[in-house]
């Protein structure tokens, strides 16, 4: 235990020097792979400790993004409630979804999740919703200056939002940190290994598998406000299939149930669709490629590979 | 044009498409019934089926053909499928669904760059209306109905009197005891998951004169299939039936009123509310 919270600390302290030896390009490549690593780690919350395979995390990503992006564009407010208002409507839509969701496991749970996603995105896209989504047509917007003491920040410096993002990304893993290793995470835990026992403990299984889907929501949903403030610019494609499909992949092929695993997953994967692409191949051909190929030869995951040899 | 007469003819579109829908989704139900494996690339076979369709229509100009090879292609590509990426992970239904999904993002942005992302026609193969009411309407789509049911009859028959058929119902009901009498449990998996591309691929190129052609059509059908496979219950050969039929007709009808966006959301409603008051599904087995 010891060694871990020292490995994580001596990680944080690596983050926080690194934009010393970065170019500007890579300080915003660099957050974005964090912020990836954290909507990975919401999946993990699910999948990993609670046991529900959920294709569905895009929908709370999304919504976070446009609930942040509407409050900034529309109602035109700071950053602190433009961040709260995402957040909410990502724990609200989760709260719906999984209303319906939870009380189904195994294979329904994940073909209600993908079914809701891929019909938000058709809901969207139809023309009532102009109002509010142009669909593929990306919706620009500045994000509003971050206060701090005298100054007032500006998230469109790289630099500054890579630490704008290391910060909200140390903090969420200290608390799903010690959400997973609090009692909750144990009856999370127990809801994984056996759903029906739990249940015969005399634990209201329905209630715990929500209160797990509402934050693995949340965190989703800041996940996809940072990705929307880090891009300043919002679309339909914060919402697709693809995205929650991304989060499984990365989490399983770092690692499920390990938090880390899915920073891994999503630094690993990143890069390398990164000089993957750079050989024209398209970018979602090769990320479906290398899921292929690294499913066939590492069922276990990168944490598994490391950690089976050290056995 | 009267209500009546819109209500006919929304109720016979809705016909049409819940046969589609049957044919689609039957291909998937029997697949997980015995592998116990829910395909993600389901739609993206179904995709495959019209887009081959297109091009084999593009190379001998007869509709025919394409309605034949494109159905067989995707079956063959289907026992690919299981016999080079599925069967090395078998028993792992987490990574078996990350693979899947893997395998959908190969065909779709396969199909992207060979293909093109602009939406394609296929002409129907023959000009003939129905008059009904006093309205024409396109004779393709009973043709269309005929072959879904002739096909849906064809698998029905094939499971109860072929002898692989009948081994595919025995790996159903006890895999086990199947494997002591000696059937030849992979060969099975291998064929079923042919065979359940392949009606996949045929609704695909059925539908592709009815339907917008582009490598993104697979996404449009799997909420579909997704929302009539757990309504029939997993598995459930009949409650697959039963339910794209329903769900066929419920779009149909509404559509009528709404746009079919928002018919869609009546069938996620409608599939809410049976998950709320019969978890296991219309004609699904009690778990």
């Amino acid at each position: 235990m010891a060694g871990r919270i020292v490995a994580f600390w001596a990680a944080v302290a690596v983050l926080v020097v690194l934009p010393l030896a970065l170019t500007p390009y890579q300080l915003s490549v660099a957050a974005e792979i964090m912020i990836w690593g954290l909507f990975a780690m919401a999946f993990d919350l699910l999948y990993g400790y609670t046991g529900m395979l959920s294709f569905g995390q895009a929908i709370f990503f999304g919504a976070g993004g446009y609930g942040t992006a509407f409050a900034v564009l529309r109602l035109d407010w700071g950053i602190w409630e433009a961040l709260a208002f995402g957040l909410l409507v990502a724990a609200a839509f989760a709260l719906a979804v999984g209303f319906f969701a939870v009380r189904v496991s195994g294979h329904y749970f994940l073909i209600l999740t993908i079914t809701f996603s891929v019909i938000t995105v058709l809901v969207l896209q139809s023309g009532h919703w102009r109002w509010l989504s142009r669909g593929y047509v990306a919706s620009p917007f500045t994000p509003p200056l971050v206060p701090l003491g005298p100054w007032r920040i500006s998230l469109i410096d790289p630099l500054a939002n890579y630490y704008w993002v290391l910060a909200f990304v140390v903090v969420s893993f200290l608390v799903c940190w010690r959400i997973v290793n609090s009692p909750l995470g144990k009856v999370f835990r127990g809801i994984r290994e056996n759903e029906e026992r739990s249940r015969l403990i005399g634990y209201h299984v329905e209630r715990f598998k929500l209160i797990a889907f509402v934050l693995g929501g949340l965190f989703s949903g800041l996940a996809g406000a940072l990705l929307a403030l880090t891009l300043r610019y919002v679309d339909i494609s914060y919402f697709e299939l693809t995205l929650s499909g991304k989060a499984v992949a990365w989490t399983v092929i770092g690692g499920a149930g390990t938090l880390v695993g899915a920073f891994l997953g999503a630094l690993v994967f990143i890069v390398s669709t990164d000089y993957l692409s750079a050989w024209t191949i398209n970018v979602p051909l090769s990320i479906g490629l290398l899921l292929v190929v690294v499913v066939a030869l590492a069922p276990d995951g990168l944490i598994g590979v490391v950690r089976g040899k050290r056995r | 044009m009267d209500i009546f007469a819109q209500l006919v003819l929304g109720a016979l579109n809705g016909l049409v498409w819940g046969l589609i829908l049957a044919l689609i989704a039957l291909g998937l139900t029997l697949v997980f019934g015995l592998l116990e494996i829910i395909n993600i690339s389901h739609g993206e076979l179904y995709m495959l089926g019209a887009v081959l369709g297109w091009y084999v229509l593009q190379f001998t100009g007869n509709f025919w053909v394409a309605l034949v090879l494109a159905p067989l292609a995707v079956g063959v590509l289907g026992l690919v499928i299981e016999r080079g990426v599925l069967r090395p992970i078998e028993g792992k239904p987490i990574i078996t669904i990350i693979a899947t999904f893997g395998l959908s993002l190969i065909f779709q942005q396969g199909a992207l760059s060979v293909f093109g992302g602009a939406p394609q026609r296929i002409p129907a193969p023959f000009e003939w209306n129905l008059t009904i009411l006093g309205f024409g309407y396109s004779g393709y789509r009973f043709f269309v109905a005929l072959c879904s049911i002739v096909a849906i009859s064809a698998l029905w028959g094939f499971l109860r009197r072929f002898k692989y058929g009948m081994w595919m119902r025995a790996v159903r009901q006890d895999r086990e005891m199947a494997l002591a009498l000696g059937i030849p449990i992979s060969r099975v998996y291998m064929l079923t998951f042919g065979l359940g591309s392949g009606l996949a691929a045929l609704g695909g190129i059925l539908a592709a004169p009815i339907v917008a052609l582009e490598f993104r059509m697979g996404l449009d059908i799997l909420p579909a299939v997704f929302i009539v496979v757990i309504i029939g219950g997993l598995g459930s050969l009949e409650g697959s039936l039963l339910a794209a039929l329903l769900i066929g007709e419920l779009e149909g009808l509404t559509s009528v009123f709404v746009t079919p966006t928002t018919a869609r959301i009546f069938s996620l409603v409608f599939m809410s509310a049976v998950l709320l008051f019969r978890p296991e599904g219309l004609l699904g087995r009690r778990r």
